[in-house]
């Protein structure tokens, strides 16, 4: 396995290196470093003009240029950029912007997209099927700039000129009940007259529920409080214990509970400092205590089933610790309104000159980060929908799985534990490539919103026709790429023992 | 013969508003008397004193910010003229942090600041003059602004003392120490400044009379600074330049070289970087790529900035509109495009959108080199010569170009008739215009330009490359409708863009048309550099002695009239012989929210954000 590992990287390497040739030879035949000068008449030009050779090298012959490039790299030198800032720090700084701005919409595709997939897998040729297929290829079709002015328009523009009032009218509350009624019931399935009289439940309750927000203007002072969180936490408690090992396994659902309720005492008690005095610090080690809460009620209470218990109860005191963060925001959310009456920006990754409390700022980063995340979750999730689908699908229809049904295994053990499981092997590859992409950064999403993430950073290298940060770039996401590349390989091996052998 | 600039200072400003053709400047010699020479008939635009900033009643500093965008660069220095931080952004920020004697007007004039000092002509030969800095002017730091500045950023330019041969060009190998984009300083006031340290009045002596010489003295840096993180004593450094201490001085190039430059978001304390301006850097204000944030100067002696804080955000062009339409920016200065204008102009009332010419120009440029240097070249003297520049000119669709392209962003634009003023320059555009040009190329009249092609004896089709560089639409637009009208005539035109035109092309005269642009430099004299014989923006290879002649006395020479009397007869004699075409002054396009008052427009590349300070949100 070494031997192997080693000759992928020596080989990997050698290709980086042929690779950077081709780069640096390809971006400075790309156009004019001194374009910007040509045409201007200014008093100093042939001095800006001399300084830029000198600072480029211009003069230098390709090779040497390129070995000089080379040189630097192995003693850990990126070089300077066209403007003399150092190119190491630049990609320390793009490569910082661009995984806040990546990270968390690759999990919510990765997380909504293998979701859908498995449903749509489920609901093979439904209605729901072919709408969820529909809108997968639409968004992935979807030209980023042209979705982004858009989403500025609706999720930006109106929305702030909307959450001044707040308030819905009476036709968009029946709009909205209806349509989110429909898309609900699609998803649930099962015969006509159980789905009208759902889908008649469904919208009775979000109607009321958006009365309600409406009336009480929610959206202007959101909050849910520890009863609600209370609620909800429980309710996440089920779904994972219905989703893990099911109701019949006591030892599961008792370490499940008492996760549950350890995090509604924990979140009762640390509520009010986390309100008044918070650090990221802290935040993260409430939240470590809920895992710790988690781990040890499922070694206390797990008996035989030690393993799914800490598993499952891990999985409660991670969405416990998500609803909480949730309720701590929306709580702090009318005093950012107050401050910021504009909440939703449409570009930039923070607002200018905003001092605030520790709330107003992580506000601040997240509702800079709304609207980008929505645009690369759409296009993203269309793939990881279809994937899931195909390899769910060709799971179900294996033999074991008959087998399974006919010995009278439960439909949803079938699914969450033979099916499910298997199906995400071949995941594991497409996550690794997503993950390697991922550091390359967005470059249209970086540039409509204003991000300078490792995508903008070569952008702007390109333009200028200024070889270090293209080349930081091709280093960093090539690098990535090899890596990812081999512990997806390496990865593989684990989850499906066949190949190893 | 080794090509010498004929450079003045780097504009004023730092900020590189540079424009074309400044003889609009109303004062001659003596800068606190307005002549009345230029603002007779009330046609057009304003110029003189009202393209200055106006009085809008500011009296005190008003809470709240205002948030400008220009483009994407981030802001990257507090030192803006090194070669590594020299760009219209920094610039922009540069130029209300820093104040100095002068600044440009709307349109390009030459504006006193006179809350800053004043200035006086007070020989011509040899010429002196001398500056008087305000008593009550200060860095933010409380140090006053003396003439210890002025003496480091004249030794900033490398001055002889310094490095021997580099600003007057003798020896091109010399290596600057300071890498300061400029030396024109050093070069023509090879003296530099005389004073007393610590002093507020100095004298800069030129060895010869220099119209430009407004721009030469340009808003200085702290020099107690530089002496501070240098190791030296405030006194000791301007001293060291007074007396010629190169070793000394040496020192100092370190910091100020690298001592400004600053890595992404990391503002040093802010005791290094002062300000002598309306705003100063705000503590933590600088958010990488993201937005630059300043705050008033409480200690600033003149009209106190209208807004507490001024944001400069780093925002594409594209996403401006929206970005204004939003309220995450209050004033933006986006490429002219019809797209942007129509998306600004449909945000209704909330919004105040203005279109207006800048002092960037378009022109067609004809090769002059002979045919036994190129000899493709039919437009050359010893081809077609004039009878078929002509012939091309009769044919060239300008007021189609202008219609087509220009007007659905500027409706009031107009085709331009002129090289050194501006059609905005009212009235010395109109006056200049009517001494040098009699509207002949204003139709296109194919019928005139065959019989000039018959004249100039050359067979048709004539193959005509018209070059330019490659990647602007406007310009491959432009051509396409030129070859369209100038087919009936005879000519082929070959569309040449080329990705290395400036470098290949037109060095080598690979072409018989150019097409480009001029970005007006803030000189009277700057033109000389293009159209006088063997000079180096002179690409076409043009000589003519009347030129020379008229250039020759234009920059020998403080006189306004004489300026304009010869700019007369420059103009003329570039017509008559058909140098170029000139077609359009480049569009600009500005907007603000309503909400913002006192935003104005400019023609120069200071952009929309000039007068900031005069920014008040009602």
């Amino acid at each position: 396995m070494i031997r192997y590992i080693a000759k992928r990287l020596g080989i990997s390497f050698l290709i980086l290196v042929l690779g950077s040739f081709l780069m640096f030879v390809l971006t400075i035949n790309s156009g004019d470093p001194l374009a910007e000068y040509r045409e201007s008449n200014s008093p100093n030009r042939e001095n800006l003009i001399k300084q830029r050779i000198a600072h480029m090298g211009l003069n230098d012959p390709w090779y040497e240029r390129y070995w000089n490039w080379l040189t630097g790299v192995f003693r850990g030198d990126l070089g300077q950029d066209i403007k003399g800032q150092g190119v190491n720090d630049l990609v320390v700084q793009a490569a910082g912007s661009t995984l806040r701005l990546v990270v968390i919409a690759t999990v919510l595709a990765i997380v909504i997209g293998v979701i859908l997939g498995v449903l749509t897998a489920i609901r093979q040729y439904s209605g729901f099927d072919y709408a969820v297929t529909f809108m997968a290829f639409v968004f992935f079709s979807l030209p980023v700039f042209w979705a982004a002015v858009l989403l500025k328009h609706y999720a930006a523009i109106e929305f702030n000129n909307w959450i001044v009032e707040a308030r819905f009218t009476p036709i968009q509350i029946v709009v909205v009940a209806v349509v989110l009624a429909f898309i609900l019931v699609a998803a649930l399935g099962g015969p006509w007259k159980q789905r009208l009289i759902s889908f008649g439940i469904a919208a009775v309750v979000f109607a009321g529920a958006l009365f309600y927000f409406s009336a009480v203007q929610w959206f202007r002072r959101p909050m849910l409080g520890v009863p609600l969180y209370a609620v909800v936490v429980l309710a996440a408690a089920v779904i994972v214990l219905m989703l893990t090992s099911g109701p019949q396994n006591k030892r599961v659902r008792n370490a499940i509970a008492l996760t549950a309720l350890l995090s509604i005492v924990g979140y009762a008690v640390m509520r009010g400092p986390l309100m008044a005095n918070p650090t990221t610090l802290m935040l993260f080690l409430c939240f470590l205590g809920g895992i710790a809460a988690a781990v040890v009620s499922g070694l206390a209470l797990g008996g035989f089933s030690r393993k799914q218990a800490i598993i499952a109860s891990c999985l409660v005191a991670v969405v416990a610790s998500g609803v909480a963060l949730a309720d701590l925001m929306l709580s702090n959310w009318n005093s950012y309104l107050t401050q910021n009456p504009r909440p939703i920006p449409t570009i930039g990754s923070a607002t200018p000159n905003f001092s605030s409390d520790y709330w107003g700022h992580f506000i601040d980063a997240a509702t800079h980060l709304v609207l980008p995340t929505v645009v690369l979750t759409l296009i993203s999730i269309a793939s990881y929908t279809r994937y899931t689908r195909a390899s769910m699908l060709d799971v179900l229809n294996q033999d074991y799985i008959r087998t399974a049904r006919s010995k009278g295994v439960s439909e949803r053990k079938v699914i969450t534990r033979h099916a499910f499981r298997n199906s995400l092997i071949p995941l594991a590859t497409i996550v690794a490539f997503d993950f390697a992409g991922l550091i390359g950064g967005a470059v249209i999403t970086e540039t409509v919103f204003g991000w300078q993430g490792m995508g903008n950073m070569f952008k702007v290298g390109l333009a200028a026709v200024d070889p270090p940060p293209v080349m930081a770039f091709y280093l960093v996401t090539g690098t990535a790429a090899v890596v990812m590349n081999l512990l997806a390989d390496i990865a593989y091996a684990f989850l499906d023992p066949r190949i190893a052998r | 013969m080794k090509f010498r600039k004929t450079s003045a200072g780097l504009g004023l400003a730092l900020s590189a508003a540079l424009l074309l053709g400044a003889c609009t400047s109303p004062e001659a010699e003596s800068p606190s008397t307005p002549s009345a020479g230029t603002q007779t008939t009330g046609g057009g635009t304003a110029t003189g004193p009202e393209a200055c900033m106006q009085d809008v009643g500011i009296t005190e500093t008003k809470e709240g910010q205002v948030s400008y965008t220009g483009g994407p660069g981030d802001w990257t220095g507090y030192n803006s003229v090194t070669s590594k931080t020299y760009s219209t952004y920094n610039s922009a920020v540069s130029a209300h942090m820093f104040s100095g004697f002068v600044y440009f007007g709307t349109d390009g004039t030459i504006c006193n600041n006179e809350a800053f000092g004043t200035f006086e002509v007070t020989s011509e030969d040899p010429m002196v003059v001398e500056y008087t800095i305000s008593d009550e002017a200060v860095w933010s730091d409380g140090t006053p602004v003396t003439v210890n500045d002025f003496l480091l950023d004249w030794a900033a330019q490398n001055p002889e003392f310094l490095v021997p041969g580099f600003a007057n060009g003798e020896n091109p190998d010399a290596t600057a120490i300071f890498d300061h984009v400029s030396s024109s300083f050093a070069e023509f006031v090879p003296e530099g400044p005389v004073g007393e340290v610590n002093g507020k009045t100095f004298t800069t002596t030129y060895t010869a009379p220099y119209p430009d010489y407004k721009l030469m003295v340009t808003p200085p840096l702290p020099a107690h600074i530089v002496a501070q993180k240098s190791g030296l004593e405030p006194d000791a450094l301007a001293q060291a330049i007074l007396d010629r201490d190169a070793e000394t001085v040496k020192q100092a190039a370190d910091f100020w070289n690298t001592g400004w430059l600053f890595e992404g978001g990391q503002l040093p304390d802010m005791s290094e970087v002062p300000s002598s301006g309306p705003y100063k850097l705000k503590e933590g204000g600088w958010q990488s790529g993201n937005s630059l944030t300043l705050e008033a100067n409480d200690k600033y002696w003149g009209t106190p900035a209208g807004t507490e804080n001024l944001i400069f955000r780093f925002i594409e062009d594209a996403q401006m509109a929206q970005a204004l339409q939003n309220g995450d920016v209050q004033v933006i200065n986006p490429q002219p495009t019809v797209d942007t204008l129509t998306q600004l102009d449909g945000i209704g009332d909330s919004v105040n959108v203005d279109t207006y010419e800048t002092l960037t120009w378009e022109h067609l440029d004809f090769n002059f080199r002979s045919v036994k240097d190129a000899p493709k070249n039919v437009f050359a003297d010893d081809a077609g010569g004039i009878a078929l520049r002509e012939a091309f000119a009769y044919c060239v669709p300008r007021q189609t170009i202008v219609d087509n392209l220009i007007k659905p962003i500027n409706p009031d634009a107009v085709v331009m008739n002129a090289r050194e003023v501006f059609p905005f320059q009212q009235p010395k555009y109109d006056e200049v215009v009517a001494a040098a040009y009699d509207g002949r190329f204003d139709e296109v009249d194919i019928e005139k330009s065959k019989e000039k092609v018959a004249e100039s004896g050359v067979a048709t089709p004539i193959d005509v490359r018209l070059g330019y560089r490659a990647g602007n639409q406007r310009r491959a637009d432009q051509v396409a409708q030129i070859a369209a009208s100038c087919k009936d005539a005879g000519f082929n035109v070959i569309d040449s863009n080329s990705e290395s035109f400036f470098e290949t092309e037109m060095p080598n005269g690979d072409y018989e048309v150019a097409l480009y642009a001029w970005a007006g430099s803030g000189q009277i004299t700057s033109g000389q550099n293009i159209y006088g014989t063997n000079k180096a923006q002179n690409f076409g290879k043009y000589s003519n002695e009347t030129v020379d002649q008229a250039w020759a006395t234009l920059t020998s020479t403080l006189d306004e009239d004489v300026h304009l009397e010869q700019t007369k007869i420059i103009e003329k004699e570039l017509w008559d012989t058909l140098f170029g075409i000139p077609i359009f002054a480049h569009p600009g396009l500005s907007a603000s929210a309503s909400n913002v008052q006192n935003v104005r427009s400019t023609a120069t590349q200071d952009q929309v954000v000039w007068n900031a300070p005069q920014w008040v949100l009602s």
